[in-house]
């Protein structure tokens, strides 16, 4: 097997005629370029044509777009919305912080009207959330917690303890063993526990 | 995945390292990065040196200018240490004057330079009361991964090492003085101080030459100066919860043995630029 | 005897008139280089025939140059460059979210970009404020890199480009855009195509490429038409050019062919630079199976 090729931004790739345009590319006079630095990725995807793209092994998604799952650390709550750093889009690291807020309305998908943010979220807390707009020029990344695969997935207790989930609303201490509300994620990935 | 409970819960993950006496990037409590050092890279300074500790690099450059001593010290030059964390160097500074972190680095410099006496500023002194040399000594930060201190006193010592003075004569008829570029001397370096970093984990675990994550997550910072006589120099703790004595000589004894470490390598290095001339 | 600092010795509390720099230690109000003071002169630069540094004049000789990736363990991409002694860095930051707010673009990412010399960078000692050379510099180097990125890509976000000069022997600025583009390629920032800087000097009939620091601010006084400096940034796969800057005074024809010139540079550059960054990428990864 040849080794891959490498390319660089501007490298002419080869015709739109050719290939589908994947990620890492742009087209250009009908012709498919590079527009990043990394190697040439043909794949064939059942299509009549191989999908082109130009991919680093290194932060292949850098921003967090619509629909993404992603991982945040809870900074700051109030009634009307919490307030998230972003951590990882899927399960890239950003190297830069990201601001996101989770409103009230977005917690959880029924009964949103009885949301309490105290109840669902407390600082510190690591979350997994959905991307559902970038927001407007005054606000943030909006997230929503609101499908069960959703929510807290790491909390501390009062007593610094790591808290067990107990149920989809309730999580417990398991040296005191006092209870403490918040919105739980139903699946506890096994990526926290290290 | 560690990667995932490194950056959600960082205290957490240094904490599971330190417990077993190790650190995250595989060193042992009280191991310094490796250190390496480039001396008379650059051409436009009177004497510069590279220092890398880690991924920590500092460039010094020093340039020499004329000037008037003080009235109220006619026999004295001056030095004029400056540390500049530029945006360059890590997204946490930004641009603009310089911030709290770069201002107590250039003073914690003056006072090394001051207390160790490695340059006295009376041989910067050319005529009495008429003309000494300044030297501005520059300490540019490019790549800032913590222990920016110990990088900033390396890099200071080895350029003012390989700082050569051009010689000057004052015109007995003008009374102006006569500058030739093409016989330097080198500056009398008289002690050579060098620090050693320290941060305290959770009021008790002692680690050494911190990385910018540990320093920000430790409790406390320690700097510890100290010359080839094993004279301490410098001593800074700038707050942070308190430290026994005998965790304080367990410092000193390490910075001496920093000293050691560092002076070879200084000596080392400087001596491969002069036969490589 | 006359004495050449008289203001600072007879007079030395009223120059603290001055507005004070307290976030720095300072030194004596006045200071001057020794080179004000030299007992012999320079010998001037040969202005025909070889060049100081042995290169050809009136020819496409760039210095050769060494370029390096990666460097910078906090930044997001960084290159190193060095053109005989002109060494410079730059550091790329981002994408990360608008500092200000009320600039936040929600179609377009923003670049900015910050240009600076170390003090210790010139012939002469630099001030540690930034002077207007450098956010002149600056700006002229956001215009010749903005082109080549796809801000697109990059809503509501910035995207910093700084670069440090370490020596100035000439050329900076396009030494700068090519080093910036680099780091922009290191970061993973999409772009159209790199962007290449070469400069030239005209002086009068002839010219040097990739000129010196003397050779830029020396001036023969034979003739006093075609005296300037040129700079251009290039993109060379596209074959567009993304910034022109000229100094001086030059008649249309010795333009055009500087314009040339300097393209003609760039592409001696280009290897260089393709071979840098592929070998960043292929130190960073190994490349991905193919299934």
């Amino acid at each position: 097997m040849s080794p891959m090729k490498l390319c660089v931004p501007g490298d002419k790739l080869c015709s739109t005629e050719d290939c589908i345009p994947g990620t890492g590319i742009y087209l250009r006079h009908g012709c498919i370029y590079s527009s990043l630095t990394g190697y040439v990725l043909k794949k064939n995807e059942g299509e009549e044509l191989p999908v082109i793209s130009v991919v680093r092994e290194t932060e292949t998604q850098l921003l967090p777009d619509v629909g993404a799952i992603v991982t945040c650390k809870v900074t700051s709550i109030n009634p009307r919305f919490a307030k998230v750093h972003i951590l990882y889009v899927g399960s890239t690291p950003l190297k830069d912080r990201f601001r996101g807020t989770i409103r009230k309305e977005d917690v959880r998908a029924t009964e949103k009207d009885k949301v309490e943010t105290y109840k669902s979220f407390r600082p510190g807390d690591i979350v997994l959330a959905k991307v559902i707009s970038l927001g407007d020029v005054q606000s943030n990344y909006l997230l929503t917690t609101a499908e069960n695969e959703l929510g807290v997935v790491v909390a501390h207790s009062e007593a610094g303890a790591q808290m067990v989930p107990i149920s989809w609303c309730e999580m417990q201490c398991p040296q005191t063993h006092s209870k403490e509300f918040r919105k739980v994620a139903r699946v506890q990935p096994e990526f926290l526990q290290a | 995945m560690a990667a995932g409970f490194k950056i959600a819960e960082p205290l957490e993950y240094h904490r599971s390292f330190l417990k077993e006496n190790c650190r995250p990037d595989g060193r042992e409590l009280s191991e310094f990065r490796t250190t390496t050092l480039n001396i008379g890279s650059i051409s436009t300074a009177d004497g510069s040196a590279l220092v890398k500790v880690g991924n920590t690099t500092v460039m010094c450059g020093i340039k020499v200018e004329l000037t008037n001593p003080l009235v109220e010290a006619p026999g004295k030059g001056f030095i004029v240490p400056n540390v500049d964390l530029p945006p360059l160097c890590s997204s946490r500074f930004r641009p603009g004057p310089p911030g709290e972190q770069a201002q107590a680095a250039s003073q914690f410099i003056a006072d090394v330079i001051e207390s160790s006496e490695v340059i006295q500023t009376e041989d910067l002194c050319i005529e009495r009361g008429k003309l000494c040399w300044v030297l501005y000594c520059d300490m540019m930060c490019v790549d800032y991964d913590g222990n920016v201190l110990d990088a900033c006193i390396i890099a200071l010592l080895a350029a003012l090492k390989n700082t050569k003075l051009p010689e000057v004569t004052i015109n007995k008829d003008t009374g102006a003085p006569e500058v030739n570029l093409e016989k330097r001397k080198g500056l009398n370096i008289r002690k050579h101080p060098v620090g050693a970093s320290f941060c305290v984990f959770d009021d008790s675990i002692l680690i050494v030459d911190p990385t910018a994550e540990e320093e920000g997550l430790s409790t406390s910072h320690l700097t510890v100066v100290t010359d080839e006589k094993e004279r301490l120099c410098v001593v800074h703790k700038p707050g942070g919860t308190p430290l026994s004595a005998e965790k304080l000589q367990e410092c000193i004894g390490r910075a001496t043995a920093r000293q050691r470490e560092i002076q070879k390598l200084v000596d080392k290095v400087i001596h491969s630029v002069k036969t490589a001339q | 005897m006359p004495d050449c600092f008289p203001h600072a010795v007879t007079f030395p509390f009223l120059c603290t008139t001055m507005p004070t720099d307290t976030k720095r230690v300072r030194g004596p109000e006045v200071s001057q280089s020794p080179t004000l003071f030299l007992c012999k002169h320079v010998a001037v630069l040969p202005s025909h025939g070889r060049r100081a540094d042995g290169r050809q004049r009136d020819q496409v000789d760039v210095r050769p140059v060494f370029v390096r990736c990666g460097l910078v363990s906090q930044a997001k991409g960084s290159a190193y460059i060095e053109a005989g002694n002109t060494k410079l860095m730059c550091c790329v930051y981002g994408p990360r979210e608008m500092e200000r707010k009320d600039e936040t673009d929600m179609k377009c990412g923003k670049l900015t970009t910050d240009m600076r010399f170390a003090p210790f960078s010139c012939l002469e000692r630099g001030s540690w404020i930034q002077g207007s050379q450098d956010k002149d510099l600056s700006l002229m180097l956001h215009e010749s890199l903005q082109p080549a990125v796809c801000l697109h890509k990059y809503p509501r976000s910035q995207i910093e480009v700084n670069v440090m000069v370490l020596e100035n022997s000439g050329s900076v600025l396009a030494h700068a855009v090519t080093c910036a583009s680099l780091a922009l390629a290191d970061a993973g920032i999409e772009m159209y195509d790199l962007v290449l800087g070469c400069s030239i000097r005209q002086n009068g009939a002839s010219y040097v490429v990739d000129p010196s620091y003397m050779e830029e601010n020396s001036c023969s006084s034979v003739s006093s038409e075609n005296q300037g400096g040129l700079t251009v940034a290039f993109l060379p796969s596209l074959n567009q050019i993304s910034g022109l800057q000229s100094d001086g005074e030059m008649n249309e024809e010795t333009l055009t062919a500087g314009v040339r010139t300097c393209i003609e540079g760039c592409y001696k550059l280009y290897p260089v630079i393709q071979q840098a960054l592929t070998k960043a990428v292929r130190r960073a990864a190994p490349p991905p199976s193919e299934s």
